[in-house]
């Protein structure tokens, strides 16, 4: 509370801002974790729902966090209102990482069990992508990497198009009403959680009136 | 650029500081009692001394500024302490016109502007209130000026004492250093008097406005997480975070204005704010006790502890006293109201308060 005043911490209170969004990724992964772990075969239980519910609240709470910090940034120091747009708008995109990991819990709510499908490889592949993005996303936000966020960008936006053709294969499939919704959700969520972690990337690489903008050609990027 | 130059730079702009009350000191002096008595014979109502210490401080937008400015002519004993006083709480009245112009800004958004208003002009109230209650008991007692006095007779600058601090004498050899400059260009005493006064305040508002900007500079992220930390709690906790940030960037402005846009955007309540704006009430009472120590006069002291007592006393005769602690507030609350459907009742109410009555007052009771 007073001590605060005394208390040391980052010579600019943005820098927390970026630790904490850093740790929204982090937490976004987790719940990421938890929730795929259970369609692949952990199944539902009160202990997931609990570790995925309670990180994705904590990870809200991470958001108000950062906004209410950001306006008194603004208060104190509104030079800087370029970066407090451009975090007020990212902080939003680390926020939905959870918010669609939650969305592939629900799917397991429903009944949905990838362990055994046939095409299981191929569905847990596209997990691991995923949450290795996500982490190294956080990384490279951390370090302010610039170049390792153009890399990841163009990584990213290849998954973009695998997801579309797997919603569309979904689509197409033969295999029954279930297992054509449970991997077309599922898909729909990969590709809106690698969009969102792609718009945190984006203010590495893009100046605020781009932000969150990357289907330009790659090599104006 | 690094901190440690800025800290540097502070420390020099602080000097710079004692050197202007110094100079204004030693200004007056050279006047000669004539010419010098003459200046403030006008202002010998209460009354026209409070509306001159409203005006001056709306003027330079810096109670620090004035009140520093009071402490050098108190210390050359060219303006009585019974007028200083009322000055002095005219400085605490007019201090406030800079958050309320702050929160003009805010004046699209209606809720916002309601919000934004009342956080600003619940400082002129309370700030009203206290002068309202203790101007007159002042008046009829002198309570505050003998307390005050009482105090600085306690200290190493009291009536009997010969302070000699190497401060002292290392601001002594600067406004020295000051005067050499201006000797061979100004002959008449009055003159180079005049001129000391003029130098001596610029010196004060260049140095307080830079001792600010940098000091802001230095802290913002300290001043960020007290803040932060102050939103939820309201109380004593709220009054420490105020009393500390004014006292780090030696403007009760700053502080108060940091927290208008803020209220504005609902984070903080209105009612969470006044106990740090009244925190900052009594963090800008520090600028004035430095001052105070670069004259060494004890009735310099004496006004800047009257200062620090007319805040203290303020805030314990309203605020512990939950059936008038939120008057300043629900007054502030009834006229943001007001003033959101008719916008130019907030702009008229700036001018008149600030402006207009001062200078009819000055001009009335003078």
């Amino acid at each position: 509370m007073v001590m605060e005043f005394f208390r040391g911490g980052p010579s600019n209170e943005l820098e927390a801002v970026e630790a904490w969004i850093v740790g929204m990724l982090r937490d976004g992964n987790d719940v990421f974790t938890a929730a795929t772990d259970a369609l692949f075969g952990g199944g539902k239980s009160k202990a997931t729902k609990k570790e995925v519910r309670e990180t994705d609240k904590g990870i809200n709470e991470a958001q108000g966090d950062v906004r209410r910090a950001l306006m008194i940034h603004a208060a104190v120091n509104s030079a800087d209102l370029p970066l407090i747009l451009q975090y007020s708008s990212i902080v939003k995109d680390a926020e939905r990482v959870g918010d669609y990991s939650k969305n592939i819990y629900d799917l397991v709510k429903y009944g949905a069990n990838f362990e055994g499908a046939d095409d299981e490889d191929g569905l847990d592949d596209y997990r691991d992508k995923v949450s290795r993005l996500i982490l190294e996303a956080a990384d490279v936000f951390e370090a302010k990497d610039a170049g390792g966020a153009q890399r990841l960008l163009g990584k990213a936006d290849v998954f973009l198009d695998q997801y579309d053709a797997e919603v569309k294969a979904a689509y197409n499939s033969t295999a029954g009403t279930k297992n054509a919704v449970a991997r077309a959700l599922y898909f729909r969520f990969l590709k809106r959680t690698t969009a969102h972690v792609m718009n945190v990337l984006t203010s590495l690489v893009q100046p605020l009136d781009r932000l969150d903008y990357y289907d330009e050609a790659k090599e104006d990027r | 650029m690094p901190s440690w130059i800025r800290a540097v730079l502070v420390v020099a702009l602080l000097y710079g500081f004692l050197v202007g009350v110094k100079l204004l000191e030693s200004g007056v002096k050279g006047l000669g009692s004539e010419t010098a008595g003459g200046l403030f014979d006008g202002i010998t109502n209460p009354l026209a001394a409070l509306f001159v210490g409203i005006l001056a401080t709306v003027l330079v937008q810096s109670s620090s500024v004035t009140t520093s400015t009071i402490v050098g002519l108190v210390a050359t004993g060219l303006l009585p302490l019974e007028t200083a006083v009322p000055m002095i709480m005219g400085a605490n009245i007019g201090t406030s016109v800079t958050n309320t112009i702050v929160s003009l800004a805010h004046a699209r958004e209606n809720d916002e502007f309601r919000r934004a208003f009342s956080a600003a002009t619940m400082h002129d109230f309370f700030n009203v209130m206290a002068v309202a209650i203790l101007l007159p008991i002042e008046l009829m007692t002198g309570f505050l000026q003998r307390s005050a006095t009482w105090l600085t007779d306690l200290l190493p600058v009291g009536a009997d004492a010969t302070f000699d601090s190497p401060i002292k004498g290392a601001v002594k050899w600067g406004a020295s250093q000051v005067e050499h400059l201006f000797e061979p260009f100004i002959e008449s005493a009055t003159a180079f008097g005049i001129t000391m006064i003029l130098v001596g305040i610029a010196i004060i508002f260049f140095a307080l406005a830079y001792i600010t900007k940098n000091m802001k500079v230095l802290i913002a992220a300290r001043i960020e997480r007290s803040v932060n930390a102050a939103l939820a709690k309201s109380g004593l906790v709220g009054m420490a975070v105020g009393v500390l940030v004014t006292i780090a960037v030696q403007s009760s402005s700053i502080t108060t204005s940091i927290l208008v846009p803020i209220v504005a955007s609902g984070m903080l309540m209105i009612r969470n704010a006044y106990p740090i704006t009244l925190g900052a009430n009594i963090g800008t009472t520090v600028t004035a006790l430095i001052a105070a120590l670069a004259t060494g006069a004890p009735d310099g002291m004496t006004i800047a502890l009257v200062h620090l007592l007319f805040n203290v006393v303020g805030i314990l005769i309203i605020y512990p006293w939950g059936k008038i602690r939120y008057v300043p507030v629900n007054l502030a609350e009834k006229l943001a109201g007001i003033a959101v459907t008719r916008k130019w009742i907030a702009v008229a109410y700036t001018t008149i308060v600030f402006i207009a009555i001062p200078i009819l007052g000055i001009l009335i009771l003078s």
